[in-house]
């Protein structure tokens, strides 16, 4: 009985310390050890569900943590079950772990304190991450992360077109406009508010805005009418030229890429620069597929994964969010053959072996040079968004 | 004479069924109405208004929405009931008539999402239709830009529903005629100079209806509250009403909830109401057509109208079939474009790759649609026991009104109160189990193999019992070993449909599951999100593979353990 009394005694003066001082990293693998980690994560991709199930035998190997990739077909859902979580008092044994995540979601998990953290700085591999050239690695959707999630992957709006369709591609909105006018039907965007779609817009109004600089700060909606007015103008006049005549949208990003290969449209858009090349590499899109970005430079962001506040192996969650960010993962990762997902990492500050892995990464055959793919354009401040998908819903979804 | 021993207790499955199932709805819906009312403190909302109902009703687009899904569940529910009247009265029986019964429980086992997906790459102006007569007969190059498929008017969603839903009510006919003396009702229609067609119309149609009744309105409930085929079909600017809830209930931002819930109630009682209707209309028809019936008239068919329904019937019988040969072709190919006709690249590494990883998806649906589809059997069987032991002892029936609560879960929709069912799971701790997740789907499970197995168990000949109960006077072994082998074909069937009902399940195993048990429907949603039709293609087919299978086993093995038995084996 006395012992059991010192046993618990000693817990709770190691919880109450664990608060204060940095947790050592040996310790927390050893915690992680014989854990499982439930990881959310949006599986309508073939490519990225087989590197997720080879970076979790990895840790498995290496950790004894075991990793399930729950498949989600919309991160949202997964912040909703969160919340009814919280709502019922479930405060441990959640049934999240770790979950992909960015932007309007990080934001909902960040506002209601659905999230554990911060903890993305004990990771010994986060100092690999490029905070310096990265900035959307700390700034998410303009939402400062404060650590509360881990760095993963890097995105940048490409447009996809079909080389054998079109000898030149258009390189600003205008050109765009101009595009659709001579070739009616072949151009579309994802109805609002799917994530492409609302990245389009939010392009879109970047290049027409007057003064841009207003999109760092939040909308300010007596003067929304007016910034705005350059991008309602432009849509009127390129939605009878869309494809269906504007009537209908595609429902998703995802979408889009089909009707690429369908040659309904000529022009499509990702988030990813290599995707067009991961999608010839697995046979999805035909190999003429090239991409393009607008002169202005392109909208980027960074995706993330972070732990819920109830989560019941937390210390497995690191485990495995740091392995996502070792050179070894996020070079396989960057393979276009493989995910074709740009790092997090400064490969600058990368030596031997380590660099070694990132120089023998392949371009993909439909891929920009970083060079190429030049300046990226930040998010909009968050609050732009509701603000331009109210709006858009209100003229175009009637 | 006196309940049988074990026979008398059997009063206690209706009244389990009744009891559970309304304990679990009625959380369910509270677990909606509050926060439709503003209430849902873990977000800060505490003040009971109705602001959730103003945002609802003032959301963009909503009333093309609602127009939308209005018309496309009526219209579907409309087209499917007088297209089901109108092939039975003119093809009972006949060669077409026994060809879909053939292929009924093939057609019956395709789960909605992959119809869909094939369907729609039928019809699009890129699909397969299209591209079978490009660019020779039709000039295209590049697919034509026509608003075909996810139109606006949601023609294409409401189309795709009628296809989907009519082998279904199809097969619930085919349950029920069996209980009606067609051939001599047609005799005696046609010795008084009555057309074969004017006979089904004027006196079996009529007789019929009532065993349908339920059925109907689970699919008008059905097509208003879809969600997969309403997004692959469907429009998505603005999408069908459940479609826009779900986004809403997914979004990040919490206050979106409320609006859903509010929206969730709005989807319901246009359920409601259009059952209302029908009801309604019901009543009219019998009011205004009754002089029709006994007009005298005996001839008033133009021959036109067969070939329609035929052709109708037919072009059902087609898209089906050929819905579920794309889907084939897809799952092989490497590279496909427009306009080839077939693909230049076929490959087989989507199926190496899709059976490697669909082995543990495919374990968990098996074995919950095994363990739902077997708790579901016992349940019914006890039902249909204790209907037959009252009737026998003229007791009372607690089976009366158990229909109302067995069809609860598929009159309302199922976004209505899946979500509060969550909730209150996990608030009693209960969510992310196994069992629960059984439960959930027993909810969906049972109505359907209740409905499969009812008309053929009640038509049981009961003197084969009494004899049995003369020479052994053991009823357990009455029940086990002269009736159930005798109806052995009926149960099995029923067996079958509750397996995949269970393996259809989405909504329940994402929301009662926590996300933790992966199906095979699931992985098929989920890779429906993405692009690449491919390896939706290979999910879709090992899904519809495990109904098939199921229902080849329902259909072969009595024809196995009776082969030297005729009479058994009907």
């Amino acid at each position: 009985m006395k012992r059991l009394f010192l046993i618990l005694l000693g817990m709770i003066f190691l919880s109450g310390f664990s608060q204060a001082f940095a947790q050592d990293w040996d310790k927390i693998v050893k915690k992680a050890k014989g854990q499982t980690v439930y990881f959310n994560a949006w599986g309508g991709s073939q490519p990225i569900n087989e590197y997720i199930r080879w970076a979790g035998e990895q840790v498995q190997k290496k950790y004894k943590v075991r990793v399930i990739h729950v498949k989600a077909t919309d991160i949202g859902d997964v912040v909703s079950r969160i919340l009814v979580e919280k709502a019922a008092k479930k405060n441990k044994n959640g049934s999240v772990d770790l979950m992909w995540i960015n932007g309007e979601n990080f934001k909902a998990m960040k506002e209601n304190k659905l999230l554990y953290g911060p903890f993305s700085q004990e990771l010994p591999n986060y100092r690999l991450v490029d905070t310096e050239n990265k900035k959307t690695v700390l700034y998410d959707f303009t939402v400062p992360v404060d650590n509360m999630e881990s760095p993963w992957g890097m995105a940048q709006l490409v447009f996809l077109y079909n080389t054998k369709n079109m000898a030149t591609h258009p390189e600003s909105m205008s050109d765009l406009l101009l595009f659709a006018r001579n070739h009616p039907g072949r151009f579309t965007y994802p109805a609002i508010p799917a994530f492409h779609g609302t990245t389009f817009i939010k392009q879109a109004l970047y290049e027409l805005i007057k003064d841009p600089r207003v999109l760092d700060h939040p909308v300010v909606l007596p003067d929304f009418e007016k910034n705005t007015r350059p991008l309602w103008d432009f849509l009127d006049k390129l939605h009878p030229f869309l494809w269906r005549k504007g009537k209908t949208f595609p429902a998703s990003g995802s979408q889009m890429l089909s009707l690429l290969n369908d040659n309904e449209i000529f022009i499509s858009l990702s988030f990813n620069p290599n995707s067009a090349s991961n999608a010839i590499e697995n046979g999805e899109l035909p190999d003429t597929i090239r991409t393009y970005i607008h002169t202005t430079g392109t909208i980027g962001n960074s995706h993330f994964v972070a732990i819920p506040f109830n989560s019941s192996a937390r210390e497995g969650a690191m485990v495995f969010a740091n392995f996502l960010l070792s050179p070894m993962a996020q070079a396989r990762k960057a393979d276009p053959k493989i995910w074709g997902d740009p790092t997090v990492l400064d490969t600058r500050k990368l030596k031997g072996r380590d660099k070694a892995l990132f120089d023998a990464v392949p371009k993909g055959i439909a891929t920009l040079t970083p060079k190429e793919l030049g300046r990226v354009l930040p998010e909009p401040h968050v609050s732009w968004v509701d603000a331009l998908e109210k709006e858009w819903l209100k003229r175009y979804s009637k | 004479m006196a309940h049988l021993k074990g026979q008398g207790k059997t009063f206690i499955f209706p009244v389990f069924i009744m009891g559970s199932f309304c304990i679990t709805i009625l959380a369910g819906l509270l677990g909606t109405l509050l926060p439709s009312l503003n209430y849902l403190p873990v977000i800060g909302h505490t003040q009971i208004s109705l602001k959730p109902w103003l945002d609802f009703f003032s959301y963009p687009g909503i009333k093309t929405s609602i127009r939308v899904t209005l018309f496309s569940g009526l219209a579907t529910s409309f087209g499917v009931v007088s297209l089901a009247f109108l092939f039975i009265s003119f093809f009972y029986g006949n060669a077409l008539w026994k060809f879909f019964e053939k292929i009924l429980s093939p057609v019956l086992s395709i789960p909605h999402a992959a119809f869909a997906i094939g369907f729609g790459f039928l019809i699009a102006p890129s699909g397969w239709l299209v591209r079978m007569v490009s660019p020779g007969m039709t000039g295209f190059v590049y697919p034509p830009d026509w608003v075909f498929l996810n139109d606006p008017e949601g023609v294409s969603l409401a189309i795709g529903l009628v296809i989907k839903e009519f082998p279904f009510l199809i097969m619930v006919a085919m349950g029920a005629l069996g209980q009606l003396e067609i051939e001599k009702t047609i005799l005696a229609g046609k010795a008084l100079g009555y057309q074969k067609e004017q006979v089904w119309l004027k006196i079996l149609i009529p007789r019929l209806y009532p065993h349908l009744r339920l059925s109907i309105f689970a699919i008008i409930a059905y097509s208003l509250s879809v969600v997969d085929m309403a997004i692959i079909l469907g429009p998505s600017s603005p999408p069908t009403l459940a479609v826009l809830i779900l986004k809403w209930f997914n979004d990040p931002d919490v206050n979106f909830k409320l609006m859903a819930a509010a929206g969730s109630l709005f989807l319901f009682s246009m359920v409601g109401l259009s059952i209302l209707f029908v009801f309604f209309m019901e009543r009219a028809v019998c009011f205004f057509l009754r002089f029709r019936i006994t007009n005298g008239k005996r001839r008033s068919f133009p021959a036109r109208f067969k070939s329609i329904v035929f052709f109708m019937v037919a072009g059902i019988i087609f898209f089906t079939g050929a819905a579920s040969v794309v889907l084939v072709i897809w799952s092989v190919t490497w590279r496909w474009q427009f306009p080839d006709v077939f693909p230049i690249v076929w490959t087989l590494k989507l199926w190496a790759k899709g059976l490697a990883s669909s082995f543990d998806p495919v374990m968990t649906t098996v074995i919950t649609g095994m363990a739902s589809a077997f708790i579901g059997l016992v349940l019914t069987i006890g039902c249909l026991e204790h209907d037959a032991d009252s009737k026998k002892n003229q007791t009372l029936n607690y089976n009366t009104y158990i229909h109302y609560f067995l069809y609860l879960p598929l009159l309302i929709p199922q976004i209505t109160f899946m979500a509060g069912i969550q909730l209150s799971l996990v608030i009693l701790g209960m969510d992310g189990y196994w069992i629960t997740l059984v439960w959930s789907h027993l909810l969906f499970v049972l109505p359907y193999m209740f409905i499969s197995l009812s008309a053929t168990y009640r038509a049981y000949d009961t003197r084969f019992t009494d004899q049995a109960m003369l020479l052994k006077r053991s009823y357990p072994s009455v029940l086990f070993r002269v009736k159930l082998p005798m109806l052995l074909k009926p149960v099995l069937f029923s067996f079958a449909i509750g397996f995949c009902v269970s393996v259809a399940q989405y909504i329940p195993t994402m929301l009662v599951g926590a996300g933790r048990f992966s199906t095979i429907t699931t992985q098929v949603v989920n890779l429906a999100s993405g692009s690449d039709r491919r390896a939706i293609a290979v999910y879709a087919l090992i899904q519809q593979s495990l109904a098939m299978i199921i229902y080849a086993v329902a259909v072969i093995s009595p024809k196995i353990l009776y082969y030297n038995k005729k009479g058994m084996q009907v």
